[in-house]
């Protein structure tokens, strides 16, 4: 397997997620669809720290986890205020 | 061996992907966000990075998912619209295509930069250890890490005072 290979399985996985990002208009998937775009980017970073020879990429991949449990916990929070007042995680619908 | 395996944890990865984007129900998609992280850990397990793995699934599938289920849980929500996207059909259709393309030109311009570079090394060395990441992580990139906590210990407190309840002095 080769660079690219990684590489281009990324690309992919974070389109999915960008797309589903765009096209939900559920706020919670919302949330599943960025966890999914962090992921892609981690395979990225892994695949380079394989084939360039370092430590540095699996240490970017521990901040990068670090921040995305950040974000789920705040956005996770987000979404339960907003289920408080509005009683509708629909994005599209007039909040 | 190993293109076999890759093929195959690849075909799983973007399977699941799709199915969170696609499944109606935020808990179906939970579930396939599971699945996909389970991959991924063993992607990286094919990359020669068992400690990642070792974190992915602590950390995503201990930490976050159970977080996620938990609020859809409590949430129960029962509001299922009619149409599960937010655009219409058309722009629904097109604007994963344009995404993809878009990806695949990227890719594309990144292996045609440097074609030298991209081609694997007919032997790769060992990957890095447990010792020689911790070793890095905690003498070059130490005040990366400090800054970590401190972004958890925010969170935490910004979790609670946005999700508690308006004039709740408790």
């Amino acid at each position: 397997m080769s660079l690219e290979h990684f590489v281009g399985l990324g690309i992919v996985l974070f389109t999915i997620g960008a797309a589903g990002f765009f096209i939900r208009n559920n706020a919670v998937v919302l949330l599943l669809c960025i966890e999914i775009m962090l992921n892609a980017v981690n395979l990225i970073f892994a695949s380079f720290a394989r084939y360039l020879y370092g430590t540095e990429g699996q240490i970017f991949i521990f901040i990068i986890m670090t921040i995305a449990a950040a974000e789920a916990v705040v956005g996770l929070g987000i979404i339960i205020a907003l289920y408080r007042t509005h009683k509708t995680l629909d994005m599209s619908s007039k909040l | 061996m190993e293109p076999v395996i890759f093929w195959i944890l690849s075909a799983g990865a973007v399977v699941s992907a799709l199915a969170v984007v696609f499944f109606k129900k935020a808990v179906n998609g939970v579930m396939s966000l599971l699945a996909f992280m389970l991959v991924m850990a063993a992607l990286y397990v094919l990359m020669g990075a068992q400690v990642v793995a070792f974190f992915q699934v602590i950390v995503y599938v201990g930490a976050v998912l159970v977080l996620f289920a938990f609020v859809i849980m409590l949430l129960n929500l029962k509001d299922a619209s009619s149409s599960i996207f937010a655009l219409p059909p058309v722009a629904t259709a097109a604007l994963p295509a344009v995404l993809l393309t878009l990806g695949m030109a990227v890719l594309g311009w990144f292996v045609l930069q440097d074609a030298a570079f991209s081609r694997a090394p007919v032997v790769l060395p060992p990957a890095p250890g447990l010792r020689q990441i911790a070793g890095d992580l905690f003498t070059r990139h130490l005040l990366v890490f400090e800054l970590a906590s401190v972004i958890l210990f925010v969170a935490a407190v910004g979790a609670i005072v946005i999700s508690r309840k308006e004039g709740d002095r408790s």
